[in-house]
Order: C-alpha cells, then sequence, then structure tokens
C-alpha cells in the first residue's frame, strides 16, 4: 500500500517574535532549543525575531509569538496593530499570560513609584497596571511560564507543523510529581508548595529539588487557591508569608491575586 | 541448625512456616537479586518512604516509621532495629506493574504502520507487600488482565511478579483495611509471607515459587510461640484502627446520592489536584499522548497515567461533561466506591489511606464517603450492586452486573489494521465519507453501532463510527471538529489510515423484528444510524413500519440526502426531516426533532426507538417517547464519551457500571437508568 499522504503546506508559515514588558527570558528559550532550532527554521519562516536575526518585519505573520505584558500606551496600541498582522497569535510566558512580576504594581501606587524612581516622573508614559495580552486583544494559544517550558514550545511547533492538536495539560503540577515519584514535599515536609494550584508544563522542577513550587506557570484551571491558603494556614504559615507566596511571576492571574488582596487586608487589620 | 525446607513441614491445613533470623534476611534478598530478579522494596528517599529498586538489605527502612494523619506523612525515628514497621507511602506497586508513562506504539516503515511496543521487563520480587496492597494487585488486575481486551504492557509486567508479603505490625493513622475486608492479616495473594517478630521473621510459604526462593535458606521450624506472637501482632494492629466503618449498604447509597449538596461542600476544599488518584493503588486511568519529530516521521504513541480530576478527562469535541470539581469528586468517589462493584465485583478501595495522608489538604475519604451516603435518598429494597466486602486473594464471586453482549465478541487483543482510502466526498460544510478497502476479517464483520479507533502517525486516534459496512471495506462519515478529524477527512485517495475495531456494542437489530421502528436522530448522528437502517432493510419483511425522523440545523447540514430522498419515494420507510432554520429553497419543515415523533409515531405498544444526537436531544426525545407509553427497555441511545482506548482499560468514558466504549456506546434506557440525565456524570 502507498504510504500515507497528507495535504501539505507548500509555503513555510511566516513566524514572528515580538516583545513588549518582559526581560526577553523566553525568547531565550526559543534559542535554547539548539538541537531543534534549524529544524525549526526548515519547517518555518523566521520573519521577525530580534534576539535571533537582523531581518525584520511588520505583518503579516502566519504564527506571532508574543512575550511581555502591556505596561504602556504606546504597547496597548501596538499589540492592536500587531493582532491584525497576525493569523495565530500565541502568547509565551507569565508577562503575557498574565501580566508578570510588574504587575505588583497593580496592586500599588503607580505614581508614587514612578516619582520615587524617576527624578522627572512627568516624563514617563507608564500605565497604572501591566496586564496580559488577552486583557487587549483575542489570544489563540498561551504558553505559560517564567520562563516558558522548551519542551512545550517544541511541542506547540510540532503540533503547528503537523496539524495536529498541542499536547499543552492544564492539570496541576502534582500530576507530573507523581508520575517522577516523588514524594509530595507539601505532606511530607510541611512546605508551602503552589503545586497543587499551578499549571503543569515544567516537569515539576522545584519539587524534584526539594523546594515548593512558586507557581511561576500560574493558576490551573478550577485553581482552589482559597483552600491551599487555608491549609498553609493550618501549617504555620503567616499571612504574609502567603501573601507573599502568590504575589510573584503571576500575581495578576486572578486566583493567586485574590490570595494577595486577602492576605494584605487580613495584615493590615492587624 | 542449617534446615534444608522440605515440604515435609506442612500439614494438610496449616501454610508451611518456617522461622528467618533477622539477619538472614540479607540472604532472602541476595537470593533474589542472584535469581535474576529486579528487586522492589520500601527504602527511605527525600523525607518519605518510597518503593524503588533495592540492591540489598541495607536499602530497607530499618528503624524508620512514618506518623501519618490526613495531609501529612512524617518520617521519624522508631529507636528500634525494626524493618517493616511502616504504613503504606506514596508509592504503590503499580509504579512496577502499570508505569507512569510507557511507550505503547511506534509507526514504523514505509507504509507506517502502527506497531505495538512490547514492554522489557525483568521477572520482579516485590519486597514488603501488604495485605491491602495485594488486595490492590487484585483490583488493578481484574480491570486489566481480565478483559475482554488485557492490556499488553500490564500483561508483560505481571508475569513473573514474586510477592513477598509483610503482614503489618502497626497501623498508620490512615489505614482503613480492616473497613474494606483487605487486611492486615495477610490471607493470600503471596509467594512469601513474613511477619516481624524482634528477632526475626516467620516465614508463611504461599505457592511453589515462594517455596523455590527460599529453598537453601537458613530456615527453622517455627515455634509455636513464634506463630502466636505473629498472631498477636497482626492482632494488635487491627485493633488499633478500632471500629470498621459500617461500610454495609454504602456503595448503593453513594451511587443514589448523586445529587447530594455534599459534593459542592467537598469542592470548596478539593484543589482537584489529582493526588489522591495518582496514589491511589488502584486507580488506572490512563491518556494517550502522542510524540513525532517536527516532520510527523518517528511517531510514537505514550500512554501516561491520567485522572478524573482532570479537566481534559471527560472533553470531547465541542463539549465536557464534567467541568466542575464536585463532578470530579462524585466521578471518583462514586466509582471507587460505588459503581466499582457492578462493574468488577469488588470495591475499587483497598483501605490503604494513601489517599488520605497524601490530599495536599488533608480531606478523608473515610468521612467523605460516610457523610455523602448518609444524604442519599432511600435506595430501593433490592439493592442493585452486593454489599459484601470482598476477601482479598479470593476470587470473588462474580457478582458484577453482565452487560448482554450483541454483534461480535470485542477482539481479545489490540490490533491495528490498514485501510486504503478509495473514495472520499462531502456531505456537508464540515463532514466528510470516506470510502476505505480493508481485507480485515475482523473489521468486516462489524455490526451496525460499532465504531473504529482510526489512527494516522502523530495524530491522537479518535473513536469514529461506521455508517456503512461493505464486503470488502466500511464508510466511515466524519466532521471535522478538530485536528485529527481535520487531517483525516483531508485525506486522499490512496491514502492510508490505521483502524481498530470494530469496537463496541452495537444496536440491537434483532429487537426490531416485528416492531414499529423509530429511529430519532439530529446532523452527524444520522452516520451511526445507517448501518441499522441497511440491516433492517436487508431484512424489511420482517419489520414492520420503519420511521425516520432527521433534524438538522439547516437543510444544508443533513447528511445522505440523496439516499434519503430516494428511500422516501421508495416506500420502505418513513421520512420526516425537520431542520432549525430554513433556507430560501427549503420547503419542508421547521422545528426541532421532538415535534415530528408525534406526527410519524404509532403504535407505542410495539415501537422501539433508537436515537443518536446531543446529549439534550436525546433527554428531549426520551421525554416524548416516555409520554406516549414507550418502555425504557426499547429505548436505545447511542453516547459519546472521550476515548483513549476503546476497549475499557483507560478508564475516560466510564459511566456508572459501565464502559461506554466497550459496553455501549448503544444502552437501553433500562441499562442506563436514572443516571442518564444527572448533569455532571
Amino acid at each position: 500500500m502507498p504510504s500515507t499522504t497528507r495535504r501539505q503546506n507548500p509555503r513555510r508559515p511566516r513566524v514572528g517574535v515580538v516583545k513588549f514588558a518582559s526581560c526577553d527570558g523566553c525568547q531565550l528559550t526559543m534559542l535554547d532549543l539548539e538541537d531543534e532550532f534549524l529544524a525549526i527554521t526548515e519547517k518555518f519562516d523566521i520573519v521577525e525575531f530580534a534576539e535571533a536575526t537582523s531581518n525584520r518585519s511588520e505583518g503579516p505573520f502566519d504564527v506571532l509569538f508574543v512575550e511581555g505584558s502591556i505596561s504602556t500606551p504606546e504597547q496597548a496600541e501596538e499589540i492592536v496593530r500587531l493582532r491584525r498582522e497576525a493569523t495565530t497569535l500565541v502568547t509565551i510566558g507569565a508577562c503575557a499570560t498574565s501580566g508578570g512580576i510588574q504587575a505588583l504594581r497593580n496592586l500599588a501606587d503607580h505614581d508614587a513609584f514612578r516619582a520615587a524612581v524617576y527624578p522627572s516622573p512627568e516624563l514617563i508614559e507608564s500605565l497604572p497596571t501591566s496586564t496580559p495580552v488577552a486583557a487587549h486583544v483575542a489570544v489563540d494559544a498561551e504558553l505559560y511560564g517564567c520562563p516558558i517550558s522548551g519542551h512545550q514550545l517544541l511541542e506547540l511547533l510540532t503540533a503547528l507543523a503537523v496539524g495536529r492538536r498541542p499536547q499543552l495539560p492544564d492539570e496541576a503540577v502534582c500530576a507530573e510529581c507523581k508520575r517522577l515519584g516523588n514524594p509530595c514535599i507539601l505532606v511530607a515536609d510541611g512546605v508551602a508548595c503552589l503545586g497543587p494550584v499551578t499549571r503543569t508544563g515544567c516537569g515539576a522542577l522545584c519539587p524534584s529539588f526539594d523546594r515548593g513550587c512558586y507557581g511561576c506557570f500560574g493558576p490551573k484551571e478550577a485553581a482552589n487557591t482559597p483552600a491551599l491558603a487555608a491549609w498553609f494556614d493550618s501549617l504555620g504559615y503567616d499571612d504574609e508569608q502567603i501573601g507573599r507566596l502568590f504575589a510573584q511571576f503571576n500575581v495578576g492571574a486572578p486566583a493567586f491575586n485574590q490570595i494577595v488582596v486577602e492576605r494584605r487586608s487580613l495584615e493590615a487589620k492587624r | 541448625m542449617v534446615t534444608q525446607v522440605t515440604a515435609t513441614n506442612a500439614s494438610a491445613t496449616e501454610p508451611e512456616t518456617w522461622f528467618l533470623a533477622r539477619q538472614d534476611l540479607a540472604t532472602l534478598i541476595a537470593r533474589l537479586r542472584d535469581g535474576g530478579r529486579q528487586v522492589i522494596g520500601p527504602t527511605v528517599r527525600d523525607g518519605a518512604i518510597m518503593l524503588d529498586e533495592i540492591d540489598s538489605v541495607d536499602a530497607l527502612p530499618v528503624g524508620w516509621s512514618i506518623d501519618n494523619a490526613p495531609g501529612r506523612a512524617r518520617l521519624v525515628e522508631t529507636g528500634n532495629q525494626r524493618t517493616f514497621d511502616q504504613p503504606p507511602g506514596p508509592t504503590s506497586w503499580k509504579q512496577w506493574t502499570y508505569p507512569p508513562r510507557v511507550t505503547q506504539l511506534a509507526w514504523e516503515g514505509e507504509e507506517r504502520q502502527p506497531r505495538l511496543e512490547a514492554s522489557p521487563s525483568a521477572p520482579k520480587a516485590f519486597v514488603g507487600v501488604r495485605a491491602c496492597e495485594i488486595a490492590a494487585l487484585g483490583v488493578q488486575d481484574r480491570v486489566l488482565l481480565a478483559g475482554p481486551v488485557a492490556d499488553p504492557d500490564y500483561v508483560a509486567r505481571r508475569r513473573d511478579n514474586l510477592v513477598v508479603a509483610v503482614e503489618c505490625a502497626v497501623a498508620g493513622g490512615t489505614c482503613f483495611c480492616t473497613s474494606m475486608g483487605t487486611g492486615p492479616e495477610l490471607r493470600d495473594g503471596f509467594d512469601l509471607a513474613l511477619s516481624e517478630l524482634h528477632d526475626g521473621f516467620v516465614v508463611r510459604v504461599g505457592t511453589p515459587a515462594g517455596q523455590r526462593a527460599i529453598a537453601g535458606l537458613p530456615l527453622l521450624p517455627t515455634t509455636a510461640d513464634q506463630v502466636s506472637q505473629a498472631q498477636a501482632s497482626v492482632a494488635r494492629v487491627r485493633a488499633t484502627m478500632g471500629e470498621p466503618l459500617p461500610m454495609e449498604g454504602v456503595p448503593e447509597r453513594l451511587i443514589a446520592a448523586a445529587e447530594s449538596p455534599r459534593w459542592a461542600e467537598i469542592a470548596e476544599r478539593c484543589l482537584s489536584c489529582t493526588n489522591c488518584t495518582l496514589v491511589c493503588p488502584t486507580c488506572f486511568c490512563s491518556s494517550v499522548t502522542q510524540r513525532s519529530d517536527l516532520d510527523g516521521e518517528a511517531a510514537t504513541a505514550e500512554r501516561k497515567w491520567d485522572s478524573c480530576f482532570t479537566l481534559d478527562f471527560a472533553r470531547v469535541a465541542g463539549g465536557n461533561f464534567r467541568t466542575r470539581t464536585e463532578d470530579r469528586y462524585r466521578q471518583w468517589l462514586t466509582h471507587k466506591f460505588g459503581t466499582w462493584w457492578p462493574q468488577f465485583g469488588s470495591s475499587g478501595c483497598v483501605g490503604c489511606g494513601r489517599c488520605i495522608a497524601w490530599c495536599p489538604v488533608g480531606i478523608d475519604v473515610r468521612e467523605e464517603v460516610m457523610a455523602v451516603s448518609a444524604t442519599a435518598p432511600a435506595v430501593p429494597a433490592a439493592p442493585a450492586v452486593p454489599a459484601v466486602p470482598a476477601v482479598p486473594g479470593v476470587p470473588t464471586p462474580v457478582t458484577k452486573a453482565v452487560v448482554e453482549p450483541r454483534g461480535v465478541a470485542t477482539p481479545n487483543e489490540l490490533p491495528w489494521a490498514q485501510a486504503m482510502v478509495v473514495d472520499s466526498w462531502r456531505e456537508t460544510a464540515d463532514v466528510v465519507t470516506l470510502r476505505l478497502n480493508t481485507d480485515d476479517a475482523r473489521l468486516l464483520a462489524g455490526q451496525p453501532g460499532q465504531f473504529v479507533m482510526a489512527g494516522l502517525p502523530a495524530v491522537s486516534a479518535p473513536p469514529i463510527s461506521v455508517s456503512r459496512f461493505h464486503g470488502d471495506g466500511l464508510e466511515l462519515t466524519i466532521r471535522a471538529a478538530g485536528p485529527a478529524t481535520a487531517q483525516i477527512t483531508s485525506l486522499e485517495r490512496g491514502a492510508t489510515l490505521a483502524l481498530r475495531g470494530p469496537l463496541g456494542r452495537g444496536w440491537p437489530v434483532e429487537m426490531a423484528e416485528g416492531r414499529d421502528v423509530m429511529i430519532i436522530t439530529g446532523g452527524i448522528g444520522l452516520a451511526p444510524l445507517r448501518p441499522l437502517i441497511d440491516a433492517l432493510l436487508a431484512k424489511r419483511d420482517r419489520i414492520a413500519r420503519i420511521h425516520l425522523a432527521y433534524g438538522a440545523r439547516t437543510p444544508a447540514d443533513r447528511l445522505f440526502t440523496a439516499e434519503l430522498d430516494r428511500l422516501a419515494q421508495s416506500g420502505v420507510m418513513d421520512i420526516a426531516q425537520t431542520v432549525d432554520r430554513a433556507g430560501p429553497e427549503w420547503l419542508g419543515r421547521v422545528g426541532v426533532v421532538t415535534q415530528v415523533i408525534d406526527r410519524v409515531m404509532c403504535s407505542c405498544d410495539r415501537t422501539i426507538a433508537f436515537i443518536c444526537g446531543p446529549e439534550r436531544m436525546m433527554q428531549a426525545t426520551v421525554d416524548v417517547l416516555h409520554e406516549r407509553g414507550v418502555p425504557d427497555e426499547r429505548i436505545f441511545v447511542t453516547l459519546e464519551r472521550h476515548m483513549d482506548c476503546g476497549v475499557g482499560l483507560c478508564g475516560h468514558c466510564q459511566l456508572g457500571r459501565f464502559f461506554v466504549c466497550k459496553d455501549g456506546p448503544v444502552f437501553s434506557l433500562a441499562e442506563l437508568g436514572p443516571g442518564f440525565e444527572i448533569e455532571g456524570l
């Protein structure tokens, strides 16, 4: 019998990688796929990727990877333009998917921050909030993490190339931690670990090294953060510790943000 | 002093027992390894007692125990030199018999044939298996070996496991084996059983393999005192656990409590994090993940542990049966303690307490089972499920509900057959029919209502109903609902597709004889009913009237339109069609399909109904049929569920006492019972 034939896209898809408020670490994850990077460039035509090539393009893109949060008025306009240029828009990393560590300012006084840092704060055009891309435009897929997982990125690219659904599970970190055969550090050691409410993707990296998960992939679906925070209470953690645990790279994600706000208000009452 | 093992020590009724001095345990472990076995046993790792491969007796957790409570398991020093004084840790033996990740098949060669991966597996010795864990191995055996299809990887890994059991001398704070009837006493299911005394072990020999394993060891005959010390030790463990939970009638009450308010209360605490299911020694649910390189070559399918607590678990194209945490918790608890009985003839719980200790927020399943079953409405007098706990190791009298087989039996292996696309045509904007040729005798012998898993390399294999059987092949009518079906529907002539099947239980065609047949369906739902229509027309003289009520969103969403027109004109059956939204050329009926039932339906006392559509449409249709007096025994529906295996092994499609894939997809309403209409089941 002849081999399987499928309709192949004769043209390499045009891929762009752009950034907003972010550290570039997620883009570097793409470059870190050293063994696969050449194969990726054979499958995809990378037309915009400032970290990798001096070729520049403003569009159009078949696939556009967007790193970073929206934190200035200029960015808020640019993302709308880019959305129009992109057939498939994929956000990458905690900044782009939840606002990043810089979303801590959403809970603070923006003007006071500006005044404290800059001699002429009136020259600084920034928004009072740092928000995820999905708060501004429609997003087709999200890769989470600070930084993203190279494995998940490759999975997404492979799925795009082969034409299948990417395997990006939204289960808890615990599922992968258990498959790896780790004893649960929360149960065995009483260490506060955000694994049960955090999306998988990292390969349960921190718990595998005896550290509690700090939620860098953000909340999993149906994340029951109040129940976990209440359990941390019973383990002897105080409001400040619990609030800080959730006030990290995904502080802007509603399920985490809720605990930060609650615990800060409890602290303030005391 | 050294006595060679002979059979003469054993009387006809008492098991053979010997005494093994403490220092000679090392020799037993070394002998097992020298015999070519991989020895797995408890060991201290990462602040817990884990089941790992051990290279000598030194790896065993001498002087360690665990302080277990809900959500808590702390390693503690005992201050003594005893070896096995620990309740179960987070690993269970399934780590070795049913590993977290296994490559299941690879697509190979020019023709991209899917090939099942054989699992390389050394013979193993499991040292330190507790009574509850022997019961757990038995539970998984009933799921994964009993069939009709056995998991080939599990078969290979369960072959030649030497079980060196240990009778518990301590009970953990989360242990409840006495409630589940599985322990702490070791009764059966072991090759060797050890009871730890202060200076050594009373060894019971359970099987010839166990006997061979201790041949040549420096064993002494046991004294009456040693035997009674061992008995007293396990009796103390039983007493420590206190009064067993009143489990009688609990399975029935849990099933009856599907709409208990307690589920939502548990969901306020439950993290749906999957820990309980992954530490559970009997949970067996898995998913199949596709892997490939960027070219889609070098493709493999990997089976990995999954859990009914994940959102993806019950997802189907365009929907999800269990989005809420309360639905998922109910699914787990009612299956584990309730519907496992009619499905497998035992409880799914063995009382090991892992799910309690290793729940990150300390949810205690002992409390929840009692609390939920207390909220159950009165259970009908005749219990649907047996209430007698299983005795470990003893084959339970088969009390499981027998699902009446229809059509050909499900194959007893997992073969993939190649089929070639010889034609394809578009039925609607997003529905394509593939005409496939195959010489696979099994596929050609398929029955109406059965389905196949259709696989391409690197793409998940979705279940697809057969829409027509031919002498030399079959037709699949497929809606491009996701990437996998999009690829399959775009296959061109000459392409090959791997098929596994025919699977499941189809329509009971013979029951239609002498009756009026009412077929009610909508949109793509006509596809699995077309082979039924073919079969009915093939024996038209033995059927009274045949009615088809067919609904679609728009006239352009109807399948097989030319064929339906021909059938209607020929007068062999009555066809009433209706659409939700008419177009300019539509002169027919507008409205939902249930509205046309009244028009075409005649004598309800001899009507048999076959329905396929979205669950809500089927429920509405059933309501109408009930009003007209059609009994549940003569109303048949075909259900859609997430399926990864198609043969009752992956667990995704479990619904009450059924796996939809192998017990269905066609069910009578009488079989399904009231659960059919509850949201989130």
